[in-house]
């Protein structure tokens, strides 16, 4: 860091003062670098108590033997049975599995037509802000009412997709896609936002001269659009995964991780292992498990979207 | 696009409008089915085959909600939302001035962090939180969803604002100081009324998050339910209030949604600022 962009002070130093400038300036900088830690302290303490902290202390947590009573908690020695538990229950394999399914295929399918619903608005001459207006409303719906609101279309004795779709939460198969398709509802504006952004980006000569070539729509899009929006196609990835990985709202509301176990994701399970079975230690573990998922996929994509973008695209 | 010439069914058919009538119906038919179930009779919003419109008007639903505690759950979820937001703007503004412009050491690998935490799994806290919750006696507090939603929502927040923080000329503040105002003085009265885009971004993005939030509110609040636990907890073992729950899912949407469209400029930038600014 240049001590020229950072010292907001400089200016005030007269060259005529007793003490020699470049003192000053030092002290000055010392005097704000000082404030700044004072003004970030209470963020990052708050950020530090109730995210890191607790982060730790599962790990701590999952490798202990967990005790509750009525008077509270109590940790009597380390152990390893609580992984040993999760790996040999098959739940969690269920749950590890069915999550990445899950993950890869919404994703895959909101990536798809978010971009497509993107290209059709990016041509839109008039009323692209009531569109944008109409996308916020799924972005900003609590999950829980979308999830009731499914669950009510999925009815099986009085929900208007019966006739098309009967019984549609009744076998694991069915209840997997019928969770997909309510989610792709939600999530898809989201992702048309984000693709729109990139799109609109894109210098509007590329496409003339992709014109003036004779190019079709078709060779346009694979040569120009989609290599220019694959920075933007990569965050909203990113974001994407991470967050249907912690799934959690909507299989608890809408299908309750069933018929049976099979829909359970792994947030779920965790949930139910500690709320329902009152099993803190494996509890505990699965939630760790879930988390450290989520670090490695983190930095396998940071790493590759490093390598595709290259590195002046990635933030200073 | 300008003129391009089109031939066969495409001169016929713009397909920017009709793509554009398929995506608002795509959105807009479920939320439909939702307004439309919430006017309906008790019997009528389990009639097979579905009435598809809500005749004859019944406002049953809104009275069952309401009599279900509904008024109790919005004013939790208000009073949470909008603590947190305060919360997370007053330390966010600090901490993102603080970052953005101040010679401090450290800054890279603390925004770093800050934005691998902001990705992290709810459930990898909630164990932990719980157990200090119970310990500490914070269970059904409205603090005990307060400071986690303050803490989830800080990181966003104080990337945002660094970001309007470091677009602010330097002459600004520096004809502040040779002014003689304090630091603390420059921040409040010639900096923070610049970033006024990044606070409403902020804002409206913590409280979006706290209003619709439901694993930690499960947790830690059962008996001070937010909307969310609420409406998920609504009804009896056996019958499915599927009138009342959505009579509460409009009046819980509503709010939210005319905030997300009032500030559609804040979110969408916010939206975008990942992707847009890398």
């Amino acid at each position: 860091m240049a001590s020229t962009e950072l010292a907001p002070g400089e200016v005030v130093a007269p060259p005529s003062r007793a003490a020699p400038p470049k003192i000053r300036r030092e002290q000055i900088q010392r005097q704000y670098a000082r404030l700044g830690w004072t003004f970030a302290a209470p963020a990052l303490a708050v950020v530090g108590i109730v995210t890191i902290a607790p982060i730790l202390f599962a790990i701590f947590m999952s490798f202990e033997k967990v005790n509750v009573t009525s008077a509270g908690f109590s940790f009597s020695g380390a152990t390893l049975s609580n992984y040993h538990t999760m790996v040999t229950a098959g739940l969690w394999h269920h749950a590890l599995w069915w999550t990445t399914l899950y993950t890869v295929v919404t994703v895959a399918v909101e990536m798809v037509i978010g971009t497509i619903f993107a290209l059709v608005l990016e041509r839109l001459t008039a009323g692209r802000g009531l569109m944008m207006a109409l996308l916020l409303i799924p972005w900003s719906l609590i999950t829980v009412i979308s999830a009731e609101l499914w669950s009510y279309i999925y009815n099986a004795s009085y929900g208007i997709l019966n006739g098309l779709w009967p019984n549609a939460l009744g076998t694991p198969f069915s209840a997997t896609v019928a969770l997909m398709v309510a989610d792709a509802w939600k999530t898809t504006p989201f992702v048309t936002i984000i693709v729109l952004a990139g799109l609109v980006m894109i210098p509007r000569e590329l496409f003339e001269a992709a014109e003036v070539d004779g190019a079709s729509g078709w060779k346009t899009f694979w040569r120009i659009t989609l290599p220019l929006l694959r920075p933007t196609i990569g965050i909203a990835v990113l974001f994407r995964v991470l967050q249907a990985f912690g799934l959690f709202d909507l299989p608890y509301v809408l299908t309750n991780g069933g018929p049976g176990t099979s829909t359970q994701s792994l947030a779920i399970l965790a949930y139910n292992t500690m709320f329902t079975n009152i099993d803190f230690g494996p509890g505990a573990a699965v939630a760790v498990s879930t988390a450290v998922i989520v670090v490695i996929m983190c930095l396998v994509f940071l790493r590759a979207f490093k390598q595709q973008v290259g590195s002046e695209e990635v933030p200073a | 696009m300008s003129m391009r010439f089109q031939h066969g069914w495409r001169r016929w058919v713009n397909i920017p409008t009709v793509g554009s009538v398929v995506i608002a119906l795509f959105v807009l038919l479920p939320l439909y089915w939702m307004l439309a179930s919430s006017f309906k009779s008790q019997g009528n919003v389990s009639a097979s085959p579905p009435q598809l419109f809500p005749i004859p008007i019944a406002t049953s639903s809104y009275n069952q909600a309401f009599s279900d505690g509904f008024g109790g759950f919005i004013l939790n979820s208000f009073v949470v939302a909008t603590c947190s937001t305060a919360l997370v703007l007053t330390l966010g503004i600090l901490a993102g001035y603080s970052l953005g412009r101040l010679p401090v050491r450290g800054k890279y690998p603390v925004m770093v962090s800050l934005l691998m935490i902001s990705v992290f799994p709810t459930i990898a806290v909630v164990p932990s939180l719980y157990v200090a919750m119970r310990t500490i006696g914070w269970l059904n507090t409205y603090q005990a969803l307060i400071l986690p939603y303050t803490a989830f929502n800080l990181p966003f927040a104080i990337w945002i604002l660094r970001n309007y923080f470091l677009g602010i000329s330097r002459s600004m503040e520096e004809s502040a100081r040779i002014d003689g105002a304090g630091a603390v003085r420059t921040l409040v009265q010639i900096m923070v009324p610049q970033v006024t885009p990044g606070i409403f971004t902020a804002g409206v993005f913590t409280f979006t998050a706290a209003w619709t939030e439901f694993l930690m509110a499960l947790s830690f609040d059962f008996g001070k339910k937010t909307i969310p636990v609420g409406i998920a907890s609504f009804g009896a073992q056996f019958t499915v209030p599927y009138g009342a729950y959505f009579a509460a899912s409009v009046l819980a949407t509503v709010p939210i949604a005319a905030l997300v469209i009032i500030f559609r400029k804040a979110v969408s930038s916010g939206l975008t600022a990942g992707s847009v600014k890398g």
